[in-house]
């Protein structure tokens, strides 16, 4: 599962919700892809189970790009512990993805078996997506 | 390449609020620069522009009040989520001028079996006239095996166009379908992130 090697601090804020992706709004990589089109915080696990989706279901062939990293840690407090005593301890790592933005990438493979594919990848994301494809030639 | 003629009109109010007034009225803010001139803004009709741009490197033919030009779009900021036209960056250019622009490249046909084709550029920059600029290259792959490797040097350009980029730059290779890979970072790292 993606997780950071290192990080400067343990504990975080939580990511802001608001707003859209500034960039990685395109597919660059591949030739199709997976657009969020609502805010989600994904986890690691999650980005997981996508990428095995799609990989199961293409089977050999194509390539996956993963755009998103789970870079942010979120904590939670033990149930049934009284408020205070500091904050929690980390339970999850996230990627905080905003609309817009292309989390998965795909090519080497026909258009339908990457609908597919990405049909069956976007059951796993916490939030609404689309397919979207490469444009040819824009500025 | 067909010239695309749209009208134009001068853009005399700026900001924020003067711009979501113009996109309101399904019209697109532009700025037009090149040649040392002074950056000119201008307002286009968001439905032609929107047609227009679905060739690649479009030659726009720009007239209306005092506007006479012909440019080629540089940048276009659209809204990720509903794809209209937020904003567009026109360089002018001049007939019988070289420019320097990105054509698609295009794969056709499949490799042998089940090898697949790795596409590593997606654009080619190529200097051609202004006027003449090609539309796209096309790469056949078909019947190609695992190790069939084209760069920016073998690709025929059309007639009028030089290549920009390094010839040696990799375009596409044909390789072996990767078994299933897992993502770079491995679990056992989660302890020294702890």
């Amino acid at each position: 599962m993606l997780i950071p090697r290192r990080v400067k601090h343990r504990k975080q804020h939580r990511p802001d919700r608001s707003g859209a992706a500034k960039g990685g709004t395109r597919v660059v990589f591949g030739e199709f892809g997976i657009q969020a089109l609502e805010h989600a915080y994904v986890t690691n696990r999650q980005i997981e189970a996508a990428r095995i989706a799609m990989t199961r279901h293409i089977r050999r062939g194509g390539k996956v790009w993963i755009n998103i990293f789970p870079d942010r840690p979120l904590t939670k407090k033990p149930a049934e512990t009284r408020m205070g005593s500091g904050k929690g301890s980390p339970e999850w790592w996230i990627a905080n993805v905003k609309p817009g933005r292309v989390m998965f990438e795909l090519s080497g493979v026909a258009e339908p078996v990457a609908r597919e594919a990405m049909r069956r990848a976007m059951h796993k994301l916490p939030m609404k997506c689309r397919f979207v494809k490469r444009e040819v030639g824009e500025a | 390449m067909a010239d695309v003629v749209i009208s134009v009109e001068p853009r005399n109010e700026f900001g924020k609020g003067a711009a979501r007034k113009i996109r309101r009225a399904h019209k697109v803010p532009a700025v037009l620069y090149g040649h040392g001139t002074e950056p000119r803004h201008l307002t286009l009709p968001g439905h032609e522009l929107l047609l227009a741009l679905r060739t690649p490197n479009v030659l726009i033919h720009l007239q209306g009040e005092g506007v006479d030009e012909i440019a080629l779009p540089k940048g276009v900021q659209r809204d990720p989520i509903k794809g209209f036209l937020e904003h567009i960056d026109l360089l002018l250019v001049k007939r019988g001028e070289k420019v320097t622009v990105e054509i698609p490249v295009t794969v056709t046909g499949d490799p042998i079996g089940s090898a697949i084709v790795d596409q590593q550029l997606v654009t080619l920059a190529v200097e051609a006239e202004a006027t003449d600029i090609p539309t796209g290259v096309e790469v056949d792959v078909a019947g190609k095996d695992v190790g069939f490797v084209v760069n920016a040097g073998d690709i025929t350009l059309p007639q009028g166009a030089t290549l920009v980029d390094d010839p040696e730059a990799l375009v596409l290779h044909v390789i072996a379908a990767p078994a299933a890979a897992l993502p770079e970072a491995a679990e056992g790292e989660a302890a020294a992130a702890e």
